[in-house]
């Protein structure tokens, strides 16, 4: 296959086409403007098949990729040239990035049709959508940082206008501006990482930063006295940090569910927070380089377990999700962190489907119970109950996606998690200090499964708590914009897909040829490959560069002598019989609690009633951010500025500056009116007068008078001539 | 014979007198006389010098232009004294005025 503009510039080109063409469009044509945004996007999903079809099943090789470059502007001057380049980057990461983000927002953009068809801005969410999608896709096809950046920056932007998208609801409008501005603190950080790496490497592209990264070009620089390796991807991840919720600036996802459930689904669970995961895998030679894989396992394994202890609590269906979102975003950086590339890879794709679904499912189930009271849709768990039989096939969707996220077997969350636990595990055994990362994930594991289930049994179990409610919710038929898009995902909440074995260790053998083509494909970036990579400097280039790599076959014992690999198989069946059985346990724990009742969990609440109100209160992180960071800190430094500003600037700077300006106005309009005025302006008047006095008196009219002048002239000539 | 200063000092008393008249008479006829006077003149200088010092015609030639151009003056000259004379029902040259204005 051939990578020519006409292969893959579509899969950004149409979404952002149907933006535009729907701005302009909606009001008016509101249904063909939907027509034309899901018929981009599923085209968009047709190129993308076909791009992986040829990366997964034509070439097959974890170190193939295709680079392109093209000239974006020229500013070349005489001889001095400066040539900006962009290109696309596709390698199997990319690849299997593009079917994910582009089969997701297919199915999503066709689930909108039913979710939001009595909304009042029916087609405004559908033109956010098509702009959000082709950013997402522009992201994943960058082969440098900058393009990677702007596509970042314009996700932000979408997320903003999504999440305040009711915004006649109180705190939509917050919550917009929360996400907004916490998630500019991580970008901020990432641009300036973005600098670092320019002023080292002169280039931002992917590969020339692999390439001075395995030539040492990164040795002997330093920030403020710490290695810039190290400034660098520590400000690169903050940039993670931000947009994939990560603790200590996780506060803006829980309130981004004020936007649509169906942009929750695409936007804040599973394309554009998963961004800053796929910026960190990028990344991770950086990562590595930068000696920052503790402090990134720490933050991945803080934020999985803090965010899965709130979960616990939340009665709101989006609220236990969006922590959940959080939560496995974590497992992700832990991954990360752990050297778990490959399986945090696969837990961003098994995490995006079925927490794709998940958010679906929940926008089924909060559509159909509509308050005629209040006329409202309602999202509070403690209403629920007993939806299992006239929500049938939401259930179903739903109850696969909880299977797959509390991780049991044969189930894609089970596959992917389990991994990045068992690799949790082997580093916990070389080295204490992920010891506390691999205890944490556990336990958020089993907090997952827990919440989950309870999730599950609030909702779709028991005896229907709000029986008006219960009595008026529609009863669901099959649908083909409202069941399907969800049954569809749920089937690729199955772990065959993903690992072509069914527990996910490689044991068993269904697909003969290619069984792992996920663990095989997905690798880290192989430094020595890059080490003779032609560097290009950004800004003075126009070389067109391709190149292939080698073959090279996933080995799963990591390069480790025999008995240590045979030892880290042993650690990673260990890990997989203990996140079974945590599993499990959480889930018996939730039965027991909400099915059984043999557990009350009003007793859990006043045993530990100050843990529970940190919970409520989500760790005290808002409040932190507001009345201590803001209040305290901000604001008296704002007073601090603004007292400068108004006390200092103003009063000496300012005014002393009237007074200077008021002394030099009176001199110089001294000058002006003297000088100027009296002796120049009304003396050129003056002199003209008196030559008019003269000139008219001479002009008299008379030409005798004339002729005795011309007379007089003529003789004293002739008498001077005569004098000579 | 009669030498060459002889009728340059009549020429210079004639051109006098044509002085005196156009600055002493207010009567724009007797001005036009006045300039007749300067004219001739100045022929009677042409003449006296041709037959003198140049020993050729072309000053005899010259005092027959300026004759015929005395002619054509006295004619526009009168020309306008009578057309002025039906505006200002005067020939008074002080109410010939109009260029001072």
């Amino acid at each position: 296959m051939d990578y020519t503009v006409t292969s893959v510039a579509p899969i950004i080109l149409l979404p952002f086409l149907a933006f535009v063409i729907n701005s302009f469009i909606v009001k008016k044509f509101t249904k063909v403007a939907i027509v034309i945004s899901c018929g981009a996007i599923f085209t968009s999903f047709l190129f993308a098949l076909r791009i992986f079809k040829n990366f997964v099943f034509d070439v097959y090789s974890s170190g193939y990729h295709v680079h392109k470059v093209f000239n974006w502007f020229d500013l070349s001057y005489d001889k001095i040239p400066f040539k900006v380049d962009m290109g696309i980057y596709i390698d199997n990461m990319t690849a299997v990035m593009l079917l994910m983000v582009t089969g997701v927002a297919t199915l999503i953009h066709i689930f909108s049709t039913f979710y939001m068809q009595h909304d009042a801005r029916y087609g405004r969410f559908f033109v956010y959508m098509s702009l959000f999608t082709s950013a997402m896709l522009g992201l994943v096809l960058s082969d440098n940082l900058l393009s990677v950046f702007i596509f970042w920056e314009l996700m932000g932007f979408c997320s903003y206008s999504l999440i305040g998208f009711y915004y006649e609801k109180e705190g939509a409008g917050n919550a917009s501006l929360k996400a907004f501005m916490t998630t500019r603190v991580g970008d901020v950080f990432f641009l300036l990482g973005i600098l670092a790496l320019w002023s080292v490497v002169g280039s931002v592209r992917f590969v020339d930063i692999y390439s001075a990264i395995a030539s040492g070009a990164f040795s002997n620089h330093f920030v403020l006295g710490i290695p810039l390796a190290t400034f660098a991807a520590f400000c690169v991840f903050m940039g993670t940090i931000g947009k994939s919720a990560q603790f200590p600036l996780q506060v803006w996802l829980p309130d981004a569910m004020f936007g649509p459930t169906p942009c929750s689904a695409l936007i804040h669970a599973a394309t554009m927070v998963a961004a800053g995961v796929y910026l960190s895998l990028r990344m991770e030679p950086l990562m590595q380089l930068g000696n920052l894989k503790v402090f990134i396992a720490y933050v991945g394994a803080i934020t999985a377990f803090g965010a899965a202890t709130i979960a616990l609590i939340q009665t709101d269906i989006k609220a236990v999700l969006a922590y959940s979102t959080i939560s496995q975003l974590g497992y992700m950086v832990l991954g990360i962190g752990v050297d778990a590339y490959n399986a945090s890879f696969m837990h961003l794709i098994t995490h995006a489907v079925f927490k794709a679904c998940l958010f679906l499912a929940a926008g089924s189930v909060i559509h159909s119970l509509h308050d005629h009271h209040t006329d409202s849709h309602v999202q509070e768990m403690p209403r629920m109950g007993g939806l299992r039989k006239k929500l049938p096939f939401t259930f179903i969707a739903m109850m696969f996606c909880t299977l797959a996220i509390a991780g049991i077997p044969f189930f894609s969350g089970f596959v992917s998690k389990d991994r990045i636990l068992g690799e949790a595990l082997i580093k916990a055994f070389h080295s204490k200090v992920y010891i506390i990362p691999m205890l944490l994930g556990f336990a958020a594991a089993f907090l997952t499964a827990f919440y989950m289930f309870r999730m599950m049994f609030l909702t779709f179990f028991g005896e229907p708590r709000d029986k008006d409610l219960h009595h008026h919710v529609h009863e669901e038929h099959i649908s083909w914009n409202q069941n399907i898009p969800l049954l569809i995902l749920s089937v690729f909440t199955l772990g065959v897909f993903y690992s072509g074995s069914l527990t996910g260790q490689g044991e068993v053998k269904i697909f003969s040829k290619r069984y792992e083509w996920f663990a095989t494909l997905i690798e880290k970036p192989h430094l020595e490959n890059f080490k003779d990579y032609e560097r290009q400097p950004f800004g003075f280039s126009d070389q067109k560069s391709k190149k292939v790599f080698e073959q090279s076959i996933y080995d799963p014992t990591h390069g480790l002598e025999e008995e240590e690999a045979h030892h880290a198989h042993q650690t990673h069946v260990f890990g997989a019989i203990l996140s079974i059985i945590i599993a499990f346990s959480g889930v018996g724990l939730a039965y027991l609690t909400y099915i059984a009742k043999k557990i009350d969990p009003r007793m859990w609440t006043s045993r530990f009633s100050n843990w529970n109100e940190a919970l409520e209160n989500k760790y005290y992180m808002d409040w932190f951010y507001i009345e201590v960071l803001i209040k305290k800190v901000l604001l008296p430094f704002n007073n601090l500025v603004s007292f400068f500003d108004m006390g200092i600037f103003d009063r000496y700077a300012v005014d002393g500056m009237e007074k200077v300006n008021k002394t030099l106005f009176t001199g110089a309009k001294w000058f002006d009116n003297l000088v100027i005025d009296t002796s120049m302006v009304d003396g050129t008047g003056a002199s003209v007068k008196l030559m008019n006095v003269i000139l008219r008196t001479i002009q008299s009219g008379k030409i005798q008078f004339y002729f005795i002048v011309i007379v007089l002239v003529l003789a004293s000539y002739i008498w001077t001539l005569n004098i000579h | 014979m009669i030498s060459l200063s002889s009728y340059l000092l009549i020429s210079f008393f004639l051109f006098l007198c044509g002085i005196l008249v156009i600055i002493a008479r207010k009567n724009i006829i007797a001005i036009l006389l006045g300039i007749e006077l300067l004219l001739n003149s100045a022929a009677l200088n042409f003449v006296a010098y041709s037959r003198y010092t140049a020993q050729n015609l072309d000053g005899h030639i010259f005092a027959l232009f300026i004759i015929v151009i005395a002619a054509a003056e006295a004619a526009v000259g009168l020309a306008i004294v009578i057309r002025f004379f039906q505006i200002k029902e005067s020939i008074h040259i002080d109410d010939a005025s109009q260029l001072q204005s």
